[in-house]
């Protein structure tokens, strides 16, 4: 079983599938600077929604940092 | 009759993209597996634009992404067209942005001859048991299951599945004893030919699939080379009587009344002589076969069915349906889950993928006004009462709602996309360049959904996570090969 979301799980998350310490990025650095790719994305997206964010892929994409995603996410809440 | 009769797991007829991709994924769980062709490959085929779940999804799991690469294949980032409202073509891309265009955010144009051949090769390459130029005459079987193919020199060959991949001409899909549905809507047919020295859209769009809606039909456009292009005409069956004489004549005249078109082979000569020197003709209607499978038997590609060629979903639907039956087969050869289980898994998943292009077909057309046309008037979804899509429709699956709902459903699909290329604006523009608008259209969303986990598996591999595409659906085991239940 996997944790529920929460923003330190997004955190950790983005940090895995990017293969970088967490902490490493800021909460609203911009993800594509930091190596996430579409792929990738969509894996996250996969993974949280099964979590229960009902955000796609593209939602992901409008605005890839963690604090918008963190907002997104607090929003369908 | 002393036949002579051999057994093995797997008979797969047909050596297209649809079998070699079914082949391939049985005998890399190591089954036993024999592929008839009744061609000797390399042979002409149409077909040649790819989508990019194809190349990297497919490819990968096929092991084929580096003879890919060497091959030089024309590389697409996506189609433009010249349809609808805006007099400028427009872009429908891979990539959701530029800066997320990623290494998967590409398909491309390929000479079938030569992708084909590379599938075939490959197949044999992880121990298919391939046979050219040997004709299949009959499915054999009884009350229970299909049991196995006679050959046209009367041998048999005994098989626990047969696979039949054997495209649009198929003498075998009645075997799963069902029937071929036309859809009344999309009953096109397609003249084509080639040129040599078109122009090219400007890069980076240089390599670009473009369909050029004008008022007696459609044009695709596709650079297979610096300077060899297809070029094809889409046009209403009415044609087909015209077309008995002088096709030449035909495929120029079509040429001469598609503006873009002309312009693009203005200096351009038709090439007259060789493989790519015949004008051919090719029934493009869509339709789907009422059943996919029966016990012992399923059908793979255009044996299936078949969808209207403009989102180059030919190649996409028979390699997506050769994987979806091979997780199948291998999950019943494992002894792992009952046959009519992981069947239902794959033909709810084959019909959902038909449903969703069908459905963004159909508004597609629908934004090409023109009150003028015959062609683009009988296949406006807006002008078409609640019945003629209802019978076509409920039968593809996947849509439980009534008669009044559906059309609904279309019309709302319709207009949302409408709007989005609207919004999306002009080819080579900043708007353009950004598919947000497009991507976020529910229809255009269902589309790319199953698309996309395919890249994220090719990709990704066993590290790739699905959840389950239908209600109460098996899920991809870790390697991509078979289904499994999904856990809870």
């Amino acid at each position: 079983m996997t944790a529920p979301l929460s923003l330190d799980r997004l955190r950790s998350d983005v940090a895995e599938v990017l293969a970088e310490e967490p902490g490493s990025f800021a909460d609203d650095d911009n993800l594509i600077d930091r190596g996430l790719d579409s792929i990738r994305l969509m894996s996250l997206a996969t993974r949280w929604r099964e979590a229960g964010f009902e955000a796609g892929y593209l939602d992901l994409a409008q605005d890839p940092t963690v604090a918008a995603w963190w907002n997104l996410l607090e929003g369908k809440r | 009759m002393s036949a002579n009769i051999e057994s093995t797991d797997v008979v797969v007829v047909g050596g297209g993209p649809g079998g070699s991709t079914t082949a391939t994924l049985l005998a890399k769980r190591g089954h036993r597996v024999v592929l008839l062709e009744k061609e000797t490959f390399p042979r002409y085929q149409i077909g040649e634009s790819l989508l990019p779940s194809t190349v990297h999804g497919i490819g990968r799991l096929l092991g084929v992404t580096e003879e890919l690469e060497a091959a030089s294949f024309m590389v697409k980032r996506g189609g433009s067209f010249r349809w609808g409202t805006n007099p400028v073509p427009w872009n429908f891309l891979f990539a959701v942005a530029p800066e997320l265009s990623g290494p998967t955010s590409y398909a491309y144009q390929v000479e079938r001859m030569k992708f084909d051949d590379i599938l075939l090769r490959n197949a044999a390459k992880h121990g298919v048991d391939v046979r050219e130029n040997v004709p299949v005459a009959e499915v054999i079987g009884d009350d229970e299951r299909v049991r196995g193919v006679r050959l046209a020199d009367g041998s048999e060959i005994h098989a626990t599945f047969v696979v039949d991949a054997s495209g649009n001409r198929s003498r075998i899909h009645q075997g799963v004893r069902g029937e071929r549905i036309y859809s009344d809507f999309f009953k096109n047919i397609a003249l084509f030919g080639y040129f040599e020295g078109g122009k090219r859209l400007p890069a980076p769009d240089s390599g670009n699939i473009l369909c050029a809606a004008f008022d007696e039909g459609w044009m695709w456009y596709i650079p297979l080379s610096d300077t060899l292009t297809s070029v094809g005409a889409v046009i209403s069956r009415e044609h087909a009587a015209k077309l008995q004489g002088d096709q030449e004549q035909s495929l120029l005249g079509f040429v001469d009344r598609c503006e873009i078109v002309r312009g693009f082979l203005e200096n351009a000569t038709r090439v007259t002589e060789g493989t790519y020197g015949e004008i051919r003709t090719r029934k493009d209607y869509s339709y789907t076969n009422s059943t996919f499978h029966r016990p012992g038997m399923v059908l793979v590609g255009d044996a299936a069915c078949f969808i209207d060629p403009v989102f180059s979903t030919g190649v996409h639907l028979a390699t997506y349906a050769g994987l979806l039956a091979a997780r199948s087969i291998n999950t019943v050869l494992a002894g792992e889950l009952a046959e009519d289980r992981v069947f239902e898994e794959f033909e709810g998943r084959y019909r959902r993928e038909y449903r969703v292009f069908y459905e963004f077909l159909s508004a597609f057309y629908d934004m090409q006004s023109n009150e003028e046309s015959y062609f683009w008037k009988a296949r406006k979804v807006t002008n078409l009462a609640a019945t003629d899509l209802e019978a076509f429709v409920s039968l593809v699956g996947g849509v439980h709602s009534g008669e009044q709902a559906l059309v609904q459903d279309f019309r709302e699909s319709s207009g949302a996309l409408a709007d989005a290329v609207e919004r999306t604006g002009s080819m080579q523009t900043e708007s353009g360049e950004r598919m947000h608008h497009l991507f976020g259209t529910p229809v255009v969303r269902e589309v790319m959904q199953e698309m996309n986990n395919i890249q994220v598996r090719g990709v990704q591999g066993i590290a790739a996570h699905e959840l389950p595409l239908l209600e109460n659906g098996l899920v991809p085991a870790a390697d991509g090969l078979s289904w499994t239940e999904a856990s809870r």
